[in-house]
């Protein structure tokens, strides 16, 4: 469950920001700064196991809304509560070490996330089997190809078990195959009862998985509703868009 | 504050391999690799043990055993204190992409020197035999000062970290803090040595009565002086308290800081 009850996010725009003591004192640089309003009043109730896609433009404030979501930045006014374990599919392979094996990297990777050794410890084997990477699993990761390297990143994503699940953009990456793979367990997870919102500009991929769609523009929730209709509308948006330019 | 440690707990492994991964990574590439951890210690200690006997007038039969059993928890604590400045500014990357207890990171740094310290300690035990000085009992204090000092050290790096992402002067600040502060600490000399002003001066130096217990206990084989441990703790207490503080009222900011 996600509840975002008047929520607005201002960021500080600095035109030459004083980061240092003296400048800050002398104040060498001018700390002049506008603000630019990212998300503004936005209200939005989130279901148990509800699946949600987010639409919207660059700078619509997509991925400002899932980074409140997930407490990477907070609110500047407004309230976000979230109940059960939010995982974010943000970033694949945080603290990865290219020097280190694949198995010693699942291990760091997916304590960044919060489990507990005892939980890897459970999962290695169906996260090495969803990578499929048997073959490499031992050797150090620098030895990847770009592609496994995703691969090793999301297999232990997946194996996270949110009850939250924030995800951006991520099925860009691999080749056809592992991306049918991984809509397979997004629609697994759904049928866990895993809350679900998903970021993505590849309609086909939201019209498949999602219940229901947020169409953000600059910072403003402009419609909400059935997949199909605000996705179509959405997209006849960005055409006309296209034919103004 | 509750939640600060309820999720320190639950992210418990995430330091745990921080730890692991800094250990290992440390002197990775390097020809002697992890032996650096006993080198650079030892290294200091040649310098210092050679230096200073010329420098100023010590009566101690073991100078550099007097000197080596002090120098290793003040590197626990100035190194700590260095490397955490910069720990969230230097891991960007998860900051800006990743919820996770943002504590871990300077805490990970905190016990890394815990670690290494301890390692170190095996250099001691060979040190004390070649020079045939006996272990007593008290040794078994040396977990409380070791507790003590781990206190302090992680309330400073939970400050210095914070604060550096908003005044990045700190790491060049801390280099000459931690100079003047080496100074102002025991450990090149005996602290008797100084006039009773001073000596009195420098007891409320939070590193001074653990540098004398650790050399109570371990070079002389005595008890610590519980007078100036219950300062230590008292201040160490104090240290960490307001570490959690500042890095509570500091962290909502960190990823758009940086």
């Amino acid at each position: 469950m996600i509840d975002v009850i008047g929520v607005s996010k201002k960021f500080k725009r600095y035109h030459d920001k004083a980061t240092t003591l003296k400048e800050r004192l002398l104040m060498l640089r001018s700390s002049k700064s506008d603000t630019f309003l990212a998300l503004e009043n936005i209200n939005l109730h989130i279901d148990q196991g509800e699946t949600v896609g987010l639409i919207g433009h660059n700078g619509s404030g997509k991925s400002t809304l899932l980074k409140l979501i997930t407490k990477i930045i907070y609110p500047t006014e407004g309230k976000i509560t979230t109940k059960g374990r939010v995982s974010s599919l943000l970033e694949l392979g945080a603290g990865f070490h290219p020097d280190f094996t694949g198995r010693e990297n699942i291990y760091i990777n997916a304590s960044i996330f919060g489990l507990s050794k005892k939980e890897i410890d459970k999962k290695l084997d169906s996260i090495i089997a969803f990578s499929e990477l048997e073959g490499f699993i031992d050797s150090p990761i620098r030895t990847y190809s770009s592609g496994m390297y995703i691969r090793l990143a999301f297999a232990v994503a997946v194996h996270v078990e949110p009850q939250i699940l924030l995800m951006d953009e991520i099925l860009a990456v691999g080749d056809a195959n592992f991306q049918k793979k991984c809509i397979n367990k997004i629609k697994e997870f759904k049928k866990q009862g895993i809350t679900i919102v998903f970021v993505s500009h590849n309609m086909e991929d939201v019209y498949q998985i999602c219940d229901r769609v947020v169409w953000l523009d600059h910072g403003h929730i402009k419609a909400i509703g059935n997949t199909k209709e605000i996705g179509e509308q959405y997209l006849a948006a960005m055409a006309q868009n296209e034919g103004d330019n | 504050m509750k939640r600060f440690f309820v999720e320190l707990y639950a992210y418990r492994e995430m330091l745990k391999s921080l730890v692991r991964k800094d250990l290992k990574t440390r002197y990775k590439g390097s020809f002697l690799g992890f032996l650096w951890t006993f080198i650079n210690p030892l290294m200091q200690l040649a310098i210092y043990a050679l230096i200073f006997p010329y420098l100023m007038r010590v009566d101690e039969k073991n100078y550099a055993m007097f000197l080596f059993v002090a120098l290793l928890p003040w590197l626990f604590f100035s190194t700590s204190l260095q490397t955490s400045t910069d720990c969230i500014v230097e891991n960007y990357n998860l900051v800006k992409k990743i919820y996770f207890p943002r504590q871990v990171l300077p805490l990970s740094v905190a016990t890394g020197g815990l670690v290494n310290y301890i390692y170190g300690l095996v250099i001691v035990l060979i040190g004390l035999i070649v020079a045939g000085i006996p272990l007593t009992w008290n040794i078994l204090f040396l977990p409380l000062l070791l507790l003590i000092l781990y206190m302090t050290v992680s309330g400073f790096c939970l400050m210095f970290s914070a604060m550096n992402v908003y005044i990045r002067d700190l790491e060049h600040i801390d280099n000459i803090v931690t100079m003047a502060w080496f100074y102002a600490t025991p450990i090149v000399y005996p602290l008797t040595m100084l006039p009773d002003w001073l000596q009195k001066i420098l007891l409320l130096n939070p590193m001074t009565p653990l540098v004398q217990g650790f050399r109570n206990v371990i070079y002389y084989g005595m008890a610590p002086h519980w007078g100036e441990i219950g300062i230590a703790a008292i201040e160490a207490v104090v240290i960490f308290t307001l570490g959690v503080l500042i890095f509570n009222k500091l962290e909502p900011g960190f990823a758009e800081e940086i």
